[in-house]
């Protein structure tokens, strides 16, 4: 007797749906699975046996064959493991498929029959809804994530058994808070994301920075470009506190946004249903010593990496000049695309990867140049510099220097803003230029491009006639120049300035990349 | 009267010519290679000079002392092949000055060391003999501090008309190159490698700036001589020899530095270095120069009265501070020093904003007050 039930596997942030076919009939006796799939799921065939018979179902001495259909689609991940059983259970009829032709379900079986948690729940249940399913059956584990998707029917289920009352709906469900499953979902997610605005902050704040008022400055023009930039400076300045701080002056994550960050923390497993979608943009930090998959993606079972998970968000990347090579050269392409495809023999998936890069390093190898306490010469100076590719350097906007503070400042009492201030304006500024980007398909000055630059950028004949004479000044290159505009552009922006002015021009010249090496 | 001085004249022009002419001969000697000082001391001991070098028979040349069959075969060999007028020519059209120690134009303070080379090329000018010279040298990799130091020991020198000696090469060298020049002063550089070389490449504008500036660039070696490890200490004698006072900026232990202190001290040239922390490797050499009796440079003005120099005092902010400047752009300028401070500290020291600081700043930067070392770092401009 031939039957299949609705389910589907990951590929990506997204999910691929998949039958999960089963057709029991006269033959030697055996299990065959068949359908392109993976070590894991070929093992799950061992798991559903156990858990059939442990539950009372024992397989018949027939020949029992499970297909996984489209044969074309690479099956891993271990949540067919219930939508197999589930299957094989109709074949034998214990289950009518009348009562699963419009029902998906994904899970991963323990030998008992107990149902657990699987990772990328969101996709899942986005996807069926999206197939047009009415019912979605999940382990309880993963229940609050998939009740974030509203408009579809969500079982939690804990057990394999439990499967036979959720598909006839003879039995009503409770979630773990005591509310029936099919009284529909109370408006949680709202609640949800007010606690959370208290309790992200985690009571990181810019006004607890005392001076370093250019630092401030410089991040304040980053966040509100989304121009990737550079800090230097000497142990100890303050760096990571600032780096810390910069999710706390951006805007929070838009509805659309919202969703696909939370996908990607859900395929990686760190998704928190209870706390309802990522509402804040996130901030990685890896450590210098994060291998290039780690960085961007990718290993034996292919999964975002640093770089997706800062999705939208912060990629921090402190000493950068400590980082391998390797890894950070994978970050060209993401920088540029905003998003990272990673491609095997068998496979292609894309993450996405839209990423503000916060990076800082040292200056020199001592950390002290140029004070006088630096002891390194010229030239490891400029050797700790050159660790950093010029492909990288060019995809830096800004440049700035986290200086040493001084015990007046560290001491002083005036307070600094706080980093509800410094959003407002932040704020203000990505809406001026979501309007005038409104009919291009880029949202920020940083992702300007040369020909936008002429109409966006047009410099005034003032303005024109220094970066004239600041080209021969400072030995410019086109990229570095495009740079410098881009800069500028933000620096209008906040100031509520429809031109680009000779002010806007000296600052973003200031904290510009490009210097001339040597001497 | 008259018919004398007519006669003086044509003696002369005669034996400019006969100079000229064996000038030539002395230009083929040293242009042979495989022949080194040595060989040559024992040739100009036994002969009258290259003249008669190349026109001596074999059996004659073998009989001076020290001159086997090898160089014997050399000096035959290149006879052949040196073509003399030639080569002279192209020397011409480089404008490259050959002399020998007996011609006038050889530096007296040169002379006057044990193994003065006998011959000299240089292009532009060599030091004058009234003039005083001082050579400023110093480790390769140097540090920032060395380098601000060597720039404004060049620039006082420059200042005090005295002119600065030096290898050209990277760190002390340049930036004590450049200091003089950026004062107008004369700077000398004698290489290790053929006067026509530019070494280290990326050296070329400074070798363009101090022929430009008036001065020299020397070298005992023949032209195209590509630079080798070999060739420098012994070109290091000439750069102690070519000046009256040596000062070392920064070296480390068992540097060519210390070649060229070594040498000073035998030239009997007085010796002064910059001191530095001990536990800094790029002092660890001047240090041991000052254990072993160098003088100490307290303060370019304290080095400038050892010297016996009358300093005027023109602080370098004092002449750009006559120049004009806006309220604020004087506020920003007088916080400002020849170590370079970054955007931050001159934001604090000033109190200004960065928006209005940045504006000041691209000003001075475009009057030629100050200069950016760094990105976002700035220090006033000395030049």
């Amino acid at each position: 007797m031939y039957s299949y039930v609705k389910t589907a596997v990951l590929s990506g942030i997204d999910a691929i749906m998949v039958d999960a076919e089963a057709d029991v009939s006269d033959g030697l006796p055996c299990v065959d699975m068949v359908g392109f799939v993976s070590g894991e799921v070929r093992e799950s065939k061992e798991r559903i046996r156990t858990a059939l018979k442990n539950n009372g179902i024992s397989l018949p001495a027939k020949r029992v064959t499970i297909n996984l259909a489209p044969a074309s689609v690479k099956k891993s991940g271990s949540g067919l493991d219930l939508p197999i059983a589930v299957s094989i259970m109709t074949a034998l009829g214990i289950i009518s498929q009348n009562d699963l032709n419009n029902v998906f379900m994904v899970g991963e079986l323990r030998l008992d029959g107990a149902v657990s948690g699987i990772n990328g729940m969101l996709s899942y249940v986005l996807k069926a809804k999206e197939e047009g399913i009415n019912k979605c059956i999940v382990p309880m584990d993963n229940l609050c994530e998939a009740r974030l998707v509203s408009g579809i029917e969500i079982i939690g289920i804990e057990h394999l058994l439990d499967v036979l009352d959720a598909v006839s709906g003879k039995k009503v469900y409770y979630d773990e808070s005591g509310i029936p499953v099919s009284e529909g979902m109370p408006d949680s997610s709202q609640t949800i994301l007010e606690e959370q605005e208290e309790g992200s902050s985690e009571k990181l704040d810019f006004s607890d920075i005392r001076g370093q008022q250019v630092l401030r400055r410089a991040c304040e023009i980053a966040v509100a470009g989304m121009h990737n930039f550079l800090m230097t400076g000497p142990p100890g300045a303050g760096k990571t506190m600032v780096a810390k701080r910069i999710p706390t002056i951006l805007p929070p994550l838009l509805p659309e946004e919202r969703l696909e960050v939370s996908k990607i923390y859900s395929v990686c497993g760190l998704m928190d249903g209870k706390r309802g979608l990522m509402t804040s943009r996130p901030i990685r930090s890896p450590h210098h010593t994060v291998s290039a998959a780690g960085l961007s993606g990718g290993g034996a079972v292919i999964k975002p990496g640093e770089v997706s998970l800062a999705h939208k968000g912060v990629l921090y990347l402190d000493e950068l000049p400590e980082f391998a090579p390797s890894a950070l050269e994978t970050l060209r392409e993401p920088l540029e695309d905003r998003k990272i495809k990673i491609t095997r023999a068998m496979n292609t998936v894309e993450y996405p990867a839209d990423i503000l890069l916060c990076s800082s390093m040292n200056p020199c190898k001592c950390g002290y140049y140029p004070s006088n306490r630096c002891t390194c010469t010229r030239q490891s100076v400029i050797k700790y510099r050159s660790r950093i590719s010029k492909p990288l350097m060019d995809r830096i906007d800004l440049v700035v220097e986290a200086a040493a503070i001084s015990f007046d400042e560290l001491n002083g009492s005036g307070s600094n803003e706080s980093s509800a201030e410094i959003r407002k304006r932040v704020e203000k500024c990505h809406r001026i230029q979501q309007e005038r980007y409104r009919d291009c398909d880029i949202n920020f000055n940083s992702r300007l491009n040369p020909a936008m630059m002429q109409k966006f950028c047009a410099l005034g004949e003032q303005e024109n006639a220094l970066m004239e004479k600041m080209y021969d000044k400072f030995k410019l290159t086109a990229r570095g120049y495009h740079k410098i505009l881009k800069v500028a552009r933000t620096i209008a922006d906040l100031d509520e300035s429809e031109k680009i002015l000779k002010k806007h021009l000296c600052e973003a010249l200031c904290f510009r990349m490009e210097t001339e090496q040597g001497r | 009267m008259f018919p004398h001085g007519n006669r003086t004249g044509e003696v002369m022009g005669l034996s400019t010519d006969i100079t000229n002419e064996r000038m030539k001969y002395e230009f083929w000697l040293s242009s042979i290679d495989g022949i080194g000082p040595k060989t040559i001391k024992q040739l100009m001991k036994y002969t009258s000079g290259a003249y008669e070098i190349y026109h001596l028979p074999p059996a004659d040349l073998m009989a001076v002392r020290g001159i086997g069959e090898a160089e014997a075969s050399l000096i035959f060999e290149s006879r052949k092949t040196f073509d003399i007028e030639k080569e002279w020519e192209k020397l011409a059209e480089k404008s490259i000055h050959f002399i020998t120690r007996n011609s006038v134009q050889y530096p007296e303070r040169l002379k006057e060391i044990q193994d003065a080379p006998y011959w000299l090329y240089y292009i532009g000018e060599l030091p004058s003999d009234e003039e005083m010279s001082v050579a400023v040298v110093g480790a390769r990799a140097c540090t920032d501090n060395g380098a601000k130091w060597a720039y404004e020991i060049g620039e006082k020198m420059a200042d005090l008309g005295v002119s600065v000696v030096s290898g050209l090469a990277r760190g002390i060298d340049g930036h004590s190159h450049r200091g003089a020049l950026a004062h107008g002063g004369k700077t000398f550089a004698v290489m290790g490698c053929g006067v026509d070389v530019v070494y280290p490449e990326e050296h070329w504008k400074l070798y363009e700036d101090i022929l430009e500036g008036g001065g020299g660039i020397i070298s005992e070696y023949k032209p195209s001589t590509a630079p080798r490890p070999k060739l420098f200490p012994p070109r290091n004698r000439i750069i102690s020899g070519l000046s009256d006072v040596l000062i070392v900026v920064e070296a480390r232990e068992k540097s060519g530095t210390l070649i060229t202190a070594d040498a000073a001290l035998e030239q009997n040239r007085d010796v002064y270095v910059l001191p530095g922390r001990i536990n800094d490797i790029n002092s660890r050499g001047t240090n041991r120069l000052i254990k072993q009796g160098a003088g100490i440079i307290l303060d370019i003005e304290d080095l400038a009265a050892d010297l016996g120099l009358r300093s005027d005092g023109g602080a370098v902010r004092k002449r750009n501070l006559e120049l004009k400047l806006e309220k604020e752009e004087f506020i920003v300028y007088s916080n400002l020093d020849l170590r370079s401070k970054g955007l931050e500290e001159i934001a604090s020291s000033t109190g200004m904003s960065v928006p209005e600081l940045a504006v000041i700043i691209m000003g001075l930067m475009d009057k030629g007050y100050i200069t950016e070392t760094d990105p976002g770092k700035y220090r006033i401009n000395a030049g």
